[in-house]
């Protein structure tokens, strides 16, 4: 049986039996390499259900859409080793509780799918241990490596050049699982922090701006890169700061569901050879 | 001949310790560049990233941030918060290419007067040399500039 009948079956086992009142999952999409979000609430819709290499985005967002939870009733949601990170960091953060969340674990290895055991964040701390093992070690992205290279001067301008094309439609906001605020820095208007425009300043600014909110707490999905229009290489500013937050203070973000929030803890003897 | 580069410089201090410390070398008479202003907040926690923006996106050539020595807070833990943000908002300016020479920290105690002084001219000294922030003001006369079609 394939991964995707296997747990086909298993979605409308919980279903039928009461245990979930909804499956967040994936269906096909408008093109043969695109897969849209289904919302699986009867055993019958769970026919639907796609599960292949293509099933790439993070669905984790949803779950935080407003009183999805309330009920108290619990959801079950396919996620990849990265989505389960994300559940783990809106739990850390108070944004769900994670005993409401049955987990259907799955990972792409090549075209491959392959399940993962386990049904709470928990049962997959020691997957996740390990991949922060392996993070230090992991290959670079190789236009990472170049902007380290350069100087201040050209990096601005490599920057200046990228968020220039940004349109502000916020796609990278509405994506992330982890931008979840009901009220996001940049719709604040008294003090507007940010020009509304779409100026290469404003531009600039709303990126630094959402690149230091992920600090700490991106997990690399994905979802941002893949949902900017004009195609802004925002997965490089998000996995840079990712390296100097576990250079710096040892954190991987999502690591479990008591974790500290890296920015909202702190240990008395951080570096600091910057401080003058 | 031309004026010469005159940097304005922001300062966002802490009312405890860095401001006292400001207060201090004015009492004792310590001259110091006049190219700095202070913006007095409660805590070095209370330091936004967003206020360093905020500064350069209003021209500002260099911004100096500072506040009470580790285990010194008013607050107990406000100055360790504040290091833990401004080492990953560090980095981030670095990579997005803003010099770091015009974004700088420091601890100032109120009984350091002398030191206070001495980081304003060597900071105003430095930002002079290294003229105004161009590239950023680039951006500023862009958004500022009158729309064309």
């Amino acid at each position: 049986m394939t991964t995707q009948e296997q747990y086909k079956k298993r979605v409308k086992e919980l279903l039928s039996n009461g245990t979930v009142k909804m499956v967040i999952g994936y269906k096909a999409g408008t093109t043969a390499d695109r897969r849209r979000p289904l919302f699986v609430r009867t055993p019958e819709e769970a026919d639907k259900l796609v599960l292949d290499s293509a099933c790439i985005a993070n669905l984790s967002g949803y779950l935080v859409t407003e009183g999805l939870l309330s009920d108290e009733k619990r959801v079950g949601i396919f996620l990849r080793p990265d989505g389960i990170r994300s559940i783990n960091i809106l739990a850390a953060e108070a944004q769900l509780n994670a005993d409401q969340i049955v987990i259907l674990g799955f990972d792409i290895v090549g075209q491959e799918v392959t399940a993962l055991s386990g049904e709470k964040a928990t049962d997959f701390s020691e997957l996740i241990g390990s991949i922060k093992e392996k993070a230090p070690e992991a290959p670079q992205n190789p236009q990472l490596e170049q902007l380290e290279k350069m100087t201040p001067k050209e990096r601005f301008a490599f920057w200046q050049a990228e968020f220039s094309r940004c349109i502000k439609c916020y796609a990278c906001r509405q994506a992330c699982p982890m931008c979840y605020c009901r009220r996001c820095i940049v719709d604040s208007n008294q003090p507007q922090w940010v020009n509304t425009s779409s100026h290469t300043l404003g531009n600039f600014e709303w990126n630094i701006v959402r690149a230091f909110h992920l600090s700490g707490r991106c997990v690399g999905c994905g979802n941002c890169d893949r949902a900017c229009p004009v195609n802004i290489p925002l997965r490089l500013i998000n996995a840079k700061m990712a390296q100097e937050v576990l250079g710096a203070f040892d954190h991987f973000s999502g690591m479990s569901e008591t974790q500290e929030p890296v920015l909202a803890s702190f240990k008395k003897d951080d570096s600091e050879t910057f401080i003058l | 001949m031309s004026e010469p580069f005159e940097p304005n410089i922001v300062a966002f201090v802490c009312t405890y310790c860095t401001y006292a410390g400001a207060d201090l070398a004015g009492t004792s008479r310590l001259k110091y560049a006049p190219n700095v202003r202070i913006v007095r907040l409660p805590c070095t926690g209370r330091i936004s990233p967003m206020f360093i923006l905020k500064a350069l996106q209003k021209g500002a050539d260099g911004v100096l941030v500072s506040g009470c020595h580790p285990g010194d807070c008013h607050f107990t833990h406000g100055n360790y918060h504040a290091r833990r943000r401004w080492t990953v908002f560090r980095a981030l300016l670095e990579f997005t290419g803003i010099p770091l020479e015009r974004v700088k920290f420091s601890w100032i105690s109120a009984a350091e007067g002398a030191k206070f002084a001495d980081f304003m001219n060597s900071v105003t000294e430095d930002i002079r040399k290294l003229g105004p922030f161009d590239q950023y003001k680039e951006l500023i006369r862009e958004t500022e500039a009158p729309a064309t079609l």
